[in-house]
């Protein structure tokens, strides 16, 4: 029995992407759409997972979405939404920092806040009251297991908690969008778990709320992901592996019919191993 | 008490033994001293011809030298941490990156060269010497401070651009407020070069006092006891400063844990 669903405008739009530092260029031509999807009866975001092996060019590719370096060639689009759409459509823009949350691989707090000041500046431009702002952050401390060292300074946190900070952080700041570099890894069994939940809040939240992420847990990839882009070295004409990374495979669990499927089965596993023999050709 | 570990590299020995050794070093040269200035040629004063100089500096009005001294290292201190921070912060705007970068340049300059040019423009003895401390010692602040804030990591600055900070606020948060306690370590480590600059330049002007001017005084005596109390004096007050600012650092700042 497959899940109903429907694809509608698109959310982001990466055309004919590429970075180079300096001399070297480190991903060519990314080229993919998403778009929003509508289930019934339940607010469904989008959730998008990037694989690859280390090197490719994932953490490149998610500095470019977020705003943080200017491609060398080529656009990342999202939906402009200070516009009124126009044709029923809304208007695009190129994205800017800030405009997408982002949590990066090191899980980068600021060194002088403490996780109780991090999170109440990070909702500094939203327009709440004091008291509004207060709740909302202990909200967020209690359910995600923090109350008790809200008072901590980041490196007096172990690093599961920094990067749970970090993520709420973001969570409030940013609208939609929230790009997450590797937000399992360093993480417990437990942890994970939470983190998992987070994700089903967020991606259940807002119908537009869209989750980027990468990893290296293919298995969780495919549980959690209902899109899995594949980053890696092309094959050259002759055979030979490229040195440049681009997207070489796309997955889309929904139309597999794995997306949003409560438990692991064997399509997972099936899934799984075809993702691992495309990054290893990569 | 296991004396293997004691030579062993990167052992973590228990307080005990610790203490132990700093005593016993302590101790052996007391000894060296003593020993070396028991016979009839001396390199060294004795204790005693230490004390008493010692004694007699007391007599002389130390105190208020000391004061002096620490009232002069004080001026130049205040002034010249507005002068660095201002260029320093400046450093990520690009208009002004040379500016800041020159200033650390000129630490090169040698001090005649200088001091030549503030003579003409400063006629008064006290100013010139708060002058000549200054401009030594924001040109070594100013180098620490572009190290420090050139080591920012990227990630930091990235952080808070991904939460919707402006370039100004990044300025703010990141490097004003995020590198502060920074700011009182490159304070402590460059006042170790004033300090040693205070000697020379409080002989600019002796009529003012100073430890500089007891010192170029017994000099002249060629006395070596109070040479000796002099240096130690002069070593106790620079280790305190030191230590006042290290422990400011820390009860100011929990965050701050290096070193
Ligand atoms: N600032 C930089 N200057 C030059 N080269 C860089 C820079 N940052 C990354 N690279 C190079 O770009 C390539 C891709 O790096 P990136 O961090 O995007 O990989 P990744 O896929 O995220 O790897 P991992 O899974 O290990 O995190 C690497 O070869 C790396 O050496
Ligand atoms: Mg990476």
């Amino acid at each position: 029995m497959n899940i109903q669903y429907e694809e509608k405008d698109i959310i982001l739009q990466v055309e004919n992407l590429s970075i180079s530092y300096g001399e070297k260029v480190i991903i060519r031509d990314v080229n993919f759409i998403e778009r929003n999807v509508v289930r019934k009866e339940i607010n469904q975001g989008q959730v998008v997972a990037v694989l690859g092996r280390s090197g490719r060019g994932k953490s490149t590719l998610f500095r470019a979405l977020t705003g943080l370096v200017k491609p060398s060639s080529g656009k990342v689009l999202i939906p402009d939404y200070s516009q009124a759409p126009s044709n029923g459509m809304q208007p695009a823009k190129e994205v800017e920092e800030g405009d997408v949350g982002f949590v990066d691989q090191k899980y980068t707090l600021f060194r002088h806040k403490t996780i109780y000041d991090s999170l109440t500046f990070a909702l500094r431009k939203s327009g709440e009251k004091g008291s509004e702002k207060k709740e909302k952050v202990m909200k967020y401390l209690i359910e995600w297991g923090l109350e008790k060292v809200k008072d901590q300074y980041p490196n007096e946190l172990s690093g599961g908690q920094r990067q749970r900070v970090a993520i709420i952080e973001q969570l409030l700041s940013s609208g939609h969008y929230m790009v997450l570099d590797e937000p399992f890894s360093g993480l417990d069994i437990g942890n994970i778990q939470n983190a998992r939940q987070s994700f089903k809040l967020i991606e259940n939240g807002h119908d537009l709320n869209t989750i980027i992420f990468s990893t290296h847990d293919i298995e969780l990839a495919t549980e959690l992901a209902d899109s899995i882009y594949v980053m890696g070295y092309p094959r050259l004409d002759d055979g030979s592996l490229g040195t440049v990374g681009t997207i070489v495979r796309h997955f889309d669990l929904k139309a597999l019919g794995i997306a949003w499927r409560t438990e692991f089965t064997q399509d997972h596993l099936e899934l799984v191993k075809e993702i691992k023999s495309a990054m290893l050709a990569s | 008490m296991n004396f293997k570990l004691w030579v062993k590299p990167f052992e973590n020995l228990a307080k005990k033994d610790r203490f132990t050794i700093s005593i016993l070093w302590v101790a052996m040269v007391l000894a060296y001293w003593l020993i070396t200035t028991a016979g009839e040629k001396k390199f060294f004063p004795t204790p005693l011809q230490v004390w008493q100089g010692f004694a007699a500096l007391y007599s002389e009005g130390l105190v208020v030298h000391i004061g002096s001294s620490l009232w002069l290292c004080l001026q130049a201190t205040v002034i010249s941490i507005v002068v660095s921070l201002v260029i320093a912060y400046s450093y990520p705007i690009p208009l002004l990156r040379p500016l800041s970068r020159a200033m650390s340049q000129l630490r090169y300059l040698p001090l005649t060269g200088i001091t030549f040019y503030l003579t003409i423009l400063v006629t008064n003895a006290r100013t010139m010497q708060v002058w000549v401390l200054v401009i030594f010692m924001s040109l070594y602040f100013i180098t620490s401070l572009l190290a420090v804030i050139k080591d920012i990591p990227q990630e930091e600055i990235d952080h808070a651009r991904s939460l919707k900070c402006n370039r100004w606020e990044i300025l703010w948060e990141v490097i004003v407020k995020g590198r502060f306690d920074y700011v009182i370590d490159v304070l402590r480590q460059n006042l170790a070069i004033t300090w040693m600059m205070l000697v020379t330049v409080e002989s600019i002007l002796v009529a003012a006092g100073g430890l500089g001017v007891l010192i170029k005084n017994s000099d002249k005596f060629m006395n070596h006891g109070r040479i000796f109390a002099l240096q130690i004096v002069i070593l106790l007050v620079g280790l305190s400063i030191d230590y006042t600012l290290n422990t400011t650092r820390k009860s100011l700042f929990r965050y701050s844990k290096f070193n």
